[in-house]
């Protein structure tokens, strides 16, 4: 508000100047003609002024001998002038001895009149004395039409219209300066609602982003409780194995037998098996920055092979065809995490059971997606329900989930794909209802000389 | 009756007579009293050399040569005029010499103008005689009468010979010129 009240004194500050422009270009112009007219008016006062003087001069002998026949011939070749209305030539004693008088105006007076000059009625009039040897021998008179007021209209006409000319250029740059000032005005008030609702936008984004962050985390812990009714199982069995082996070794030494190391080697083995559990769970659940290190996808999905098969349960089938051995650069902890989170929608997507493939292939740049050459392909392939395009479409949008209310939260694949892209890597969804889904993970191959050497 | 007739028979005379003054060529006296102002008034378009006067004023000599009708009324037009800062002096002569200090020469009609004109040739003086005369002159400006008016012709290249300068608003109003070679 404060800004478009500014804006407004500017506006008319320019306007008003345009006005004051073509005032005083008005005002020159008139001044100019005024001047024109008087330096017009001047020139011809002097013109007929020197005409006059011409003719005393021509006539003064035919004054002085009475010769009015040639005073008359000089007279009469004055006519010529077509500015001449009347002229007159009078002798010693004031007597009228030639003069022309055009038709419709006034003849010349029959006496001289007194010396003068002047205009009047936009006529000139001159009375001049005509000497000869020092001593006035008579008078002449002569009488000029000036122009008419058109004519001289006429004659200035190029002043009119170079005013009115620049009358015209104002005006038009006047207005055109006024729709610019509106329009940077209109582009002030837009420009000043864009940033406003960028700024919006930024404090939304930044209120997503931690809405995610606690999402992600609480997703995490969802993953840990479907883990951990499994894991509590397998952990049990892992310990009553250990158990078991203990009370048969208990049982082995009280009898005094020394035939134990079996037992120690299953209850170890038991014991290993438990604490490399553990180390997933404490790994799965831990919160660490993206570190990424070389790392061979076939063997890490090897390692997690267990805890796949606690994560889809008995009713779906895990075949592996593991076959990557180029290694690829990314944050071990978090693929693993992403491999999961696919095993576990695949599972999903099987209610009735069916069978997961995970699949590792080399993919050099012929077959590959990516512009930058060899990759490493991780496939999760399930025979579930499959997505329709759309689903598909929307698959990795943030919080779109098919799943019913309280079970997914819509961002698993959602970061998968971030973080996929994160790693310089793609993410390839392919579907078909009723027949599966196969989600690829295209990894960049990991070249050794790339890799800076403290790393 | 009768005398209404003879009082009508005047005036119609009168008038008649009164029209012939008007229309018919100028009274001889009026003639000469034209050619009498003229003979003065030509030294307002004419130049004499510097050293035809003593001094700025100087008296203009117009002279007169023998008796006739302007030369008897001379005296009369040029009384009192001035030429410029110069009055007008008019000096009647019998006889013209080389030695006779005038500036304009009249020749009377009646008198031969050759040997007056002899006399001066050569000299600063405006010659002028009539052409009414018996025998012709060559003098520098000679009167004529045309159309009821006085006129003159100008012999400009005797003017020249003597060294005057006439005007060519003179020579404007003249009914012929002589130019000067």
């Amino acid at each position: 508000m404060l800004l478009g009240e500014t804006k407004h004194p500017r506006r008319k500050i320019s306007a008003s100047l345009a006005l004051l422009s073509a005032l005083s270009l008005i005002l020159a112009g008139v001044l100019v003609t005024l001047y024109e007219e008087q330096l017009y008016r001047a020139q011809k006062f002097q013109e007929i002024g020197v005409q006059g003087q011409i003719l005393g001069a021509s006539v003064a002998a035919a004054l002085v001998f009475n010769d009015a026949k040639t005073a008359q011939e000089y007279v009469t070749a004055l006519q010529a002038n077509p500015e001449l209305e009347a002229a007159g030539v009078y002798d010693e004693a004031g007597r009228r001895v030639a003069g022309f008088a055009r038709s419709d105006t006034d003849p010349p007076p029959e006496r001289a009149p007194a010396v003068t000059s002047y205009v009047a009625n936009n006529r000139i009039y001159a009375v001049l004395p005509v000497n000869q040897g020092g001593a006035a021998v008579g008078a002449v008179y002569l009488r000029a039409n000036l122009d008419s007021f058109g004519r001289r209209l006429v004659r200035y006409g190029g002043i009119i219209l170079l005013v009115s000319m620049g009358v015209l250029v104002l005006t038009v740059s006047g207005s055109a300066q006024r729709a610019l000032t509106l329009a940077n005005t209109r582009l002030e008030s837009q420009a000043r609602q864009l940033a406003a609702s960028n700024l919006k936008l930024q404090a939304e984004m930044q209120e997503r982003e931690k809405a995610e962050e606690a999402l992600r985390q609480s997703q995490k812990m969802e993953a840990i409780g479907q883990l951990s009714g499994g894991i509590a199982h397998d952990f049990n069995n892992l310990l009553s194995i250990v158990k078991g082996n203990l009370q048969l070794l208990q049982r082995r030494v009280a009898q005094g037998r020394t035939d134990i190391q079996r037992y120690l080697d299953s209850a170890n083995e038991g014991v290993t098996r438990a604490a490399n559990l553990t180390q997933r769970i404490l790994a799965f659940s831990r919160r660490q920055p993206l570190s990424p290190k070389p790392v061979y996808l076939s063997q890490l999905v090897a390692n997690i092979d267990d805890l796949l098969r606690h994560s889809v349960g008995d009713t779906v089938r895990i075949e592996m065809k593991l076959n990557a051995d180029w290694p690829v650069l990314c944050d071990a902890n978090q693929m693993e995490n992403v491999i999961i989170n696919l095993a576990i929608n695949a599972r999903d997507a099987m209610p009735a059971g069916g069978t997961l493939t995970i699949e590792t292939a080399n993919h050099p740049p012929s077959h590959s997606r990516m512009p930058s050459g060899d990759c490493v392909a991780l496939t999760v392939r399930d025979t579930g329900t499959g997505m329709s395009e759309e689903v598909r479409q929307k698959a990795v949008e943030p919080f779109f989930t098919t799943k019913p209310p309280g079970r997914g939260t819509g961002l698993g694949l959602s970061m998968t794909f971030g973080y996929v892209r994160q790693s310089n890597g793609d993410l390839i969804i392919e579907s078909e209802l009723g027949k599966g889904t196969a989600i690829t993970i295209l990894m960049p191959r990991y070249v050794t000389e790339s890799i800076p050497v403290n790393v | 009756m009768r005398r209404r007739r003879i009082l009508l028979a005047v005036c119609i005379t009168a008038l008649a007579q009164a029209s012939q003054v008007t229309a018919a060529a100028p009274p001889e006296s009026l003639e000469y009293a034209v050619k009498a102002t003229f003979l003065y008034k030509f030294a307002n378009f004419v130049n004499w050399p510097p050293a035809a006067f003593e001094t700025p004023s100087s008296p203009v000599s117009l002279c007169v040569l023998g008796n006739d009708a302007v030369a008897a009324v001379v005296d009369q037009a040029a009384a009192g005029q001035m030429i410029g800062e110069r009055p007008i002096a008019v000096r009647h002569l019998q006889a013209v010499s080389a030695d006779s200090t005038c500036h304009i020469l009249y020749v009377a009609v009646n008198i031969p103008s050759a040997e007056a004109e002899d006399a001066v040739r050569g000299k600063p003086v405006l010659t002028v005689t009539d052409t009414s005369r018996a025998t012709m002159g060559k003098s520098i400006v000679s009167f004529v009468v045309q159309d009821n008016r006085v006129r003159f012709d100008i012999d400009d290249a005797q003017a020249a010979e003597s060294g005057l300068a006439i005007s060519s608003k003179l020579l404007s109003l003249a009914r012929t010129v002589r130019p000067r070679p």
